[in-house]
């Protein structure tokens, strides 16, 4: 969403008619954010968000789903001295106290691959939703701040990988490259999520350049980049955060669909490549809920839990929300 | 409204392009070697006939000229309707196959986005007024969106088809049925269309409820909400105004879903074995067919270009700016 | 506005009630004939497992047919009997070597008739031989061998050869089948490989009934040749070939009766033959399944060190193929013998030579091998390191998503591992694998493409095919020499199975396989075949008095018998 303003005719963007028309919404949750709070002093507005983020239930509810998987993800593998996909244990028995989740008809533990998947997924996440978040932000400042020629050159470039479908992109490239690890993955997911975020990014830093401050420092003479780095970019510092959390989010169901339909890197166990083993060998008809159930939740949990702090965050952001 | 559409339109051609390119340029810069990936799957055990049928093979694929006269022949035989012929499927003609897919995929497709995107709204505006809704709708809309769609997709199939037995578990009718206009065929079809459909329309339906009951929510703490009730309007002609403004997003960000939602549709027949484009493309990755796997990627694309100008469309019958020629619409 | 999520809340609750109150009446309806297209499911026979597309082709001379077009459609003049190892007539009466085995002449049966009614006559057989003429045609290689071909009378069709290679004639005889040249003889030489011919006239017990994506629909031609002449009938009236959209699929169709035969690979099926889901297999106990072909280890021998024989026989050794076995596959395949021949082929395995020169899994073995021959652990990481000291570092290639094969290769690289041989498996995609087979860029591999045939002329002939050439497409994929081995291999295909020097080359062969080990054995995967008895009785199975045919719907099986499996089927009622 590059911000609700701009459907309304009204304030900042009204003076930019030409993007009256562009909202843009993240994929899966539409993020809203109001008018951008300019010109706070970053440390005390830093110590602010902190302190109402810590009371705001949402946003402390979900950050203690993210951490406890994280968690999860990074230490529990540690404890066990075989691999995810060794057939340690009997074949196909349901959760135990000693496979709490159960095995596959191999006799794998599903609890290990689970705790392995979660760490595939948490850094997909990050480097899918980081790459995005890097390439939208870059073209999205630049285009938005530099204008003219360059931005409408980044605009079609954005537009045309933005009505491209990603998904049916991405399997004619693995068809002929082949994705071998969970990185190249990532590095793939990031080259084809980033579109909506350069649009939002843009339009803020549309609304944002006309400002005093923005003047100010142009006169002082600071360079185009400094200004985007030191000037712009802290102002938008809390939204470009929230985007960052939806990326991740949505890089996390996009791996899972690609592992799914068996375009995941390999040797690497992922909740996705799970469901996928799962639906191979039969788990629906056999009746090994254990198999397919945890990782689907696992996922959901991650970018639910991800998702309302998201909106939390949004309260503490946008202190008009608050009271709601 | 002119110059909308024509930059709209002009953008759609210059994708299609691009994507046309990509499908093209692709797989010929890749390691490997259709025609002989296709002898070596045929197995021909008989290593005096390898050469002459590869020649013959490039020859029906139009492998032997020079590259940009391939590109040139590409575009030409793509204008014609004609995506080649399938490796996998041969010799049936890439286009056929194609058609014979997509009715499925779009009997989920429309219904689904169609359906959840109504409903959605409905209750996510529903939602914003009333706080027990409100915290009934929100948890479940975050938990559906955040749903990857093949899981619930397995879920249902499991639960519903496998288990409870109401539903079939896979095909697009019933195996002891031929097509005919009959009541039983129609009832057939339907039911193995339920299951696919519902898993689309769930993780939808939770992105649009929770998107319009945010979007309203903005709204109503807007300027001329505030204004409006300051000026004693009554609440529902609030909320109307509101509710009003807060579409518009949502239509773009329908716009934006379509590349999601055709993913979604496509592992959602995966887990049902239903003969749309989606489990089309899963044999065509494992058969190494790259003729149709270009072929579908292409529709995609164009269906997916054409469902952004209906949107489009739409948009500027919604919005009265749009129309009036105030703005040009950025993109 | 405030009534209208009322109102949607109710058409959803509508479209609700409606899908499901149309289940109840399709369960009903189900029993129905003759109910506006339906199938009478007592009639019809519900397979799946051979075709994994859309049927799109049915055309019998390129491989990608339909499932049945060659069995049901069209037929060969001999099927073969795995039972007795022998050619039946089938379109043919009977077929005769001459004296010096230069000319083979086939009478045909009387009375035959395509499903146009037009005769099946020697010309037709003549003209079905003569397209291997044409380079594109699989079978073109036929005339480095045969000089000619003749149609004296209608009945009649003598074949000259240049060099009568037997075996490879009888492999010939059962694999391809006759197109009736009347309706093929106006199609280019382009349309014969590249034609769908749809609605295909055969001489088969069935017709073409329907297709869709999904499925091939076959039905009941009446007065099919055999019922008079063989008193053989086929019992199902409709045959719905379903498409396989993915094995799981298939396991839940077989398991609520909608599916008679499944030659799918069920991964558990194991536990379902233990449970009461009224499943049934060819044997009631492990390996359930029939064995269709063997899988391998193929080695890279122009590389070292797969080059050196002591290495091989090292990796030979490493392997737990019982774990296999078990683990991956849940005892539904079986080891192989070291030998890598057939069950099938039982008679022609050389007991003392294999125990002898066979080799076992045993670790320790395996490291003396290693020890012995030169490769040791010289710079102490735990792994060998070859006769110059380089550390060895081989990898194992599976295709990605071959899930089972991925899980065994796993198997393989853990035992080579154990006994210090530094392999691990890999998964690049299927194409990928398929360009390194054929160019010969690998260092190890699995495959089987060495199915059940009349002869291991045709196992042979896969594991030691010379000239070794810059891509090899279907055998000799270790790319091994041996000049001598091959010798062997031709004499044997020119050998007829009653000479006593068939055997004795077979056992020769034996030896020189098992001393060189130029591919690797290592375990038979089934020919998969799960049925039920709700609909259809009378499988084939290993029970006293039960048929004997190969349970299976995979194209090639019809002309290795399973089309009598048909013949012997009997409807659950009738019992």
């Amino acid at each position: 969403m590059s911000d609700v303003d701009s459907a309304r005719a009204d304030a900042a963007s009204a003076s930019d008619p030409a993007h009256v028309a562009e909202v843009v919404s993240a994929p899966a949750v539409p993020l809203a954010t109001g008018p951008v709070a300019a010109a706070a002093p970053g440390a005390r507005r830093t110590r602010d968000a902190l302190h109402f983020a810590l009371r705001n239930k949402k946003v402390v509810g979900g950050g203690i789903v993210v951490l406890a998987f994280l968690a999860l993800g990074m230490i529990a593998p540690l404890f066990y001295d075989y691999g995810h996909s060794e057939y340690v244990g009997p074949q196909s028995t349901g959760p135990s106290g000693e496979y709490w989740f159960g095995t596959t008809t191999f006799g794998q533990d599903v609890f290990l691959q689970f705790v392995h998947g979660i760490r595939s997924t948490f850094l997909v996440g990050l480097l899918g939703g980081g790459l995005a978040a890097l390439i939208g932000m870059t073209i999205g400042f630049v285009a938005g701040y530099v204008g003219g020629l360059v931005d409408e050159a980044l605009n079609m470039l954005t537009n045309i990988v933005l009505v491209l479908p990603a998904l049916a992109v991405l399997i004619i490239l693995h068809t002929y490259i082949g994705i071998s690890s969970v990185p190249s993955q990532a590095l793939f997911i990031g080259i084809f999520s980033w579109p909506w975020v350069a649009r939002a990014v843009r339009a803020q830093t549309f609304s944002l350049r006309t400002r005093d401050f923005v003047d100010l420092a142009r006169l002082s003479g600071m360079g185009s980049g400094a200004i985007i780095r030191r000037e712009i970019a802290p102002n938008m510092s809390s939204y470009l955060f929230m985007t960052f959390i939806l990326l991740f989010g949505g890089s996390v169901l996009f791996a899972a669909t690609l592992d799914f339909i068996g375009l995941g890197p390999t040797g690497v166990m992922s909740l996705g490549l799970m469901m996928n083993n799962a639906v191979h060998w039969s788990a629906l008809q056999l009746g090994l809920w254990w198999w397919f159930l945890p990782p689907g939740l696992g996922i959901t949990a991650i970018v639910g839990a991800l998702y309302i702090m998201n909106v939390g965050l949004d309260e503490v952001f946008n202190p008009k929300l608050r009271e709601m | 409204m002119r110059r909308y559409f024509a930059r709209k339109v002009a953008i759609y051609l210059l994708t299609f392009f691009v994507a046309v390119t990509l499908n093209w340029l692709i797989p010929r810069f890749m390691p490997g070697d259709p025609v002989l990936r296709m002898l070596t799957r045929t197995s021909v055990s008989n290593p005096d006939a390898i050469a002459p049928m590869r020649e013959y093979y490039n020859n029906v694929f139009g492998l032997d000229v020079p590259l940009w006269r391939q590109y040139l022949n590409y575009w030409a035989e793509l204008l014609q309707g004609n995506m080649g012929i399938s490796v996998w499927l041969f010799p049936a003609p890439v286009t056929e196959v194609i058609l014979d897919a997509v009715p499925y995929t779009l009997a989920l497709l429309i219904p689904s986005i169609l359906l959840s995107w109504y409903a959605g709204n409905k209750v996510g505006a529903l939602a914003a007024r009333r706080r027990w809704l409100d915290n009934t709708v929100l948890p479940l809309g975050y938990a559906l969106t955040a749903t990857p769609y093949m899981w619930i997709a397995i879920v249902l199939a499991w639960s519903l088809a496998i288990i409870a037995g109401i539903f079939p578990v896979a095909g697009g009718y019933s195996f002891d049925l031929q097509p005919s206009w009959s009541l039983v065929f129609f009832n057939s079809l339907l039911q193995h269309w339920f299951l696919p459909f519902l898993s689309l329309f769930l993780v939808a339906f939770g992105g649009w409820a929770i998107g319009m009951r945010n979007m309203i929510i903005y709204e109503l703490e807007a300027d001329y909400a505030n204004y409006l009730e300051a000026l004693g309007a009554p609440r529902r002609l609030i909320r109307r105004y509101a509710f009003r403004n807060a579409l518009l997003p949502q239509l773009t960000g329908l716009a934006l879903q379509l590349g999601v939602l055709v993913a979604g549709a496509l592992v959602t027949e995966i887990v049902f074995g239903y003969p749309g484009l989606g489990r089309l493309i899963l044999m065509a990755i494992q058969n190494q067919d790259f003729f149709l796997l270009q072929g579908a990627f292409l529709f995609i694309v164009i269906g997916v270009l054409i469902a952004n100008f209906v949107i489009d469309i739409i948009y500027v019958l919604v919005d009265p700016r749009t129309r009036t020629g105030m703005t040009g619409g950025a993109a | 506005m405030r009534t209208r999520p009322r109102y949607i809340a109710a058409l959803f609750t509508a479209v609700l009630l409606a899908t499901t109150a149309c289940e109840g009446g399709d369960g009903g309806s189900s029993g129905n004939s003759s109910n506006g297209g339906q199938y009478p499911r007592n009639e019809t026979l519900y397979t799946s497992g051979s075709a994994w597309g859309p049927p799109t082709t049915w055309n019998p001379i390129v491989p990608g047919y339909a499932t049945g077009t060659v069995g049901l459609i069209y037929e060969p003049l001999f099927i073969f009997n795995p039972e007795k190892l022998e050619l039946e007539p089938w379109l043919a009466e009977k077929g005769e070597w001459s004296a010096d085995n230069k000319t083979y002449t086939v009478t045909l049966r009387d009375g035959v008739k395509w499903s146009d009614d037009k005769p099946l006559t020697a010309d037709d057989v003549k003209y079905t031989v003569e397209l291997g003429k044409i380079k594109a045609v699989p079978y073109s290689n036929l005339w480095n061998w045969l000089a000619s071909v003749e149609a004296p009378d209608a009945r009649t069709v003598k074949f000259t050869f240049s060099d009568p290679r037997v075996q490879e004639w009888e492999n010939w005889l059962y694999e391809n089948p006759i197109v009736p040249k009347h309706i093929w003889e106006s199609r280019s030489e382009a349309d014969i490989t590249t034609h769908k011919n749809e609605k295909p006239i055969g001489s088969g017990p069935y017709v073409y009934q329907a297709h869709a994506q999904d499925r091939m629909v076959w039905k009941k031609k009446e007065g099919w040749w055999a019922e008079k002449a063989l008193s053989l009938k086929v019992a199902p009236t409709y045959i719905v070939d379903i498409v396989n959209s993915s094995n799981e699929v298939a396991l839940g169709l077989l398991t609520s009766g909608r599916l008679d035969l499944s030659n799918n690979f069920l991964p558990g099926v194991a536990n379902l033959l233990k449970g009461d889901f009224k499943v049934k297999t060819y044997y009631a106990e492990p390996p359930y399944m029939l064995s269709a072909n063997t899988a391998m280890l193929i080695p890279n021998t122009t590389k070292a060190p797969m080059n050196d024989v002591a290495f091989r026989k090292a990796l030979a050794q490493s392997i737990e193929v019982k774990k296999i076995v078990e683990g991956v596959y849940g005892n539904i395949v079986k080891a192989s013998n070291p030998t890598g021949l057939l069950p099938v082929y039982d008679q022609y395995v050389d007991q003392a030579t294999v125990s002898s020169s066979g080799f076992t899994f045993d670790t320790a073995k395996a490291k003396a091998t290693l020890a012995s021959a030169g490769y040791r652990d010289t710079n102490g990481d735990g792994k060998v390191e070859d006769k110059s000291g380089k550390p060895i570092s081989l990898k194992l290639i599976v295709p990605s998503g071959w899930t089972d094969w991925m899980e065994a290769a796993r198997v393989i690289a853990e035992g080579a591992q154990a006994a210090g041989l530094n392999i691990v498996a890999e998964f690049p995609d299927a194409a990928a694998l398929d360009d390194a087979r054929t160019a010969g860029k690998f260092d190890l591999l699995l495959n089987n493409w060495t199915g059940v045939s009349n002869t291991p002329w045709t196992y042979y002939n896969y594991v030691f095919q010379m000239p070794v050439q810059a891509q090899q497409f279907s055998a000799n994929f270790s790319r091994y020499q041996n000049q001598a081995a091959w010798e062997l291999v031709q004499k044997l295909a020119r050998t007829p199975s009653d000479d006593p020097a068939y055997k004795t080359t077979i056992t020769e062969l034996q030896k020189i396989q098992l001393a060189e080990l130029p591919a690797i054995p290592l375990w038979y995967n089934g020919m998969w075949a799960q049925y039920t008895e709700s609909t259809w009785t009378n499988w084939p199975s290993e029970a006293s008095g039960a048929p004997k045919d190969f349970p299976s719907t995979w194209n090639n099986m019809w002309e290795l018998g399973s089309i009598k499996m048909l013949t012997q089927l009997k409807p659950a009622s009738s019992k």
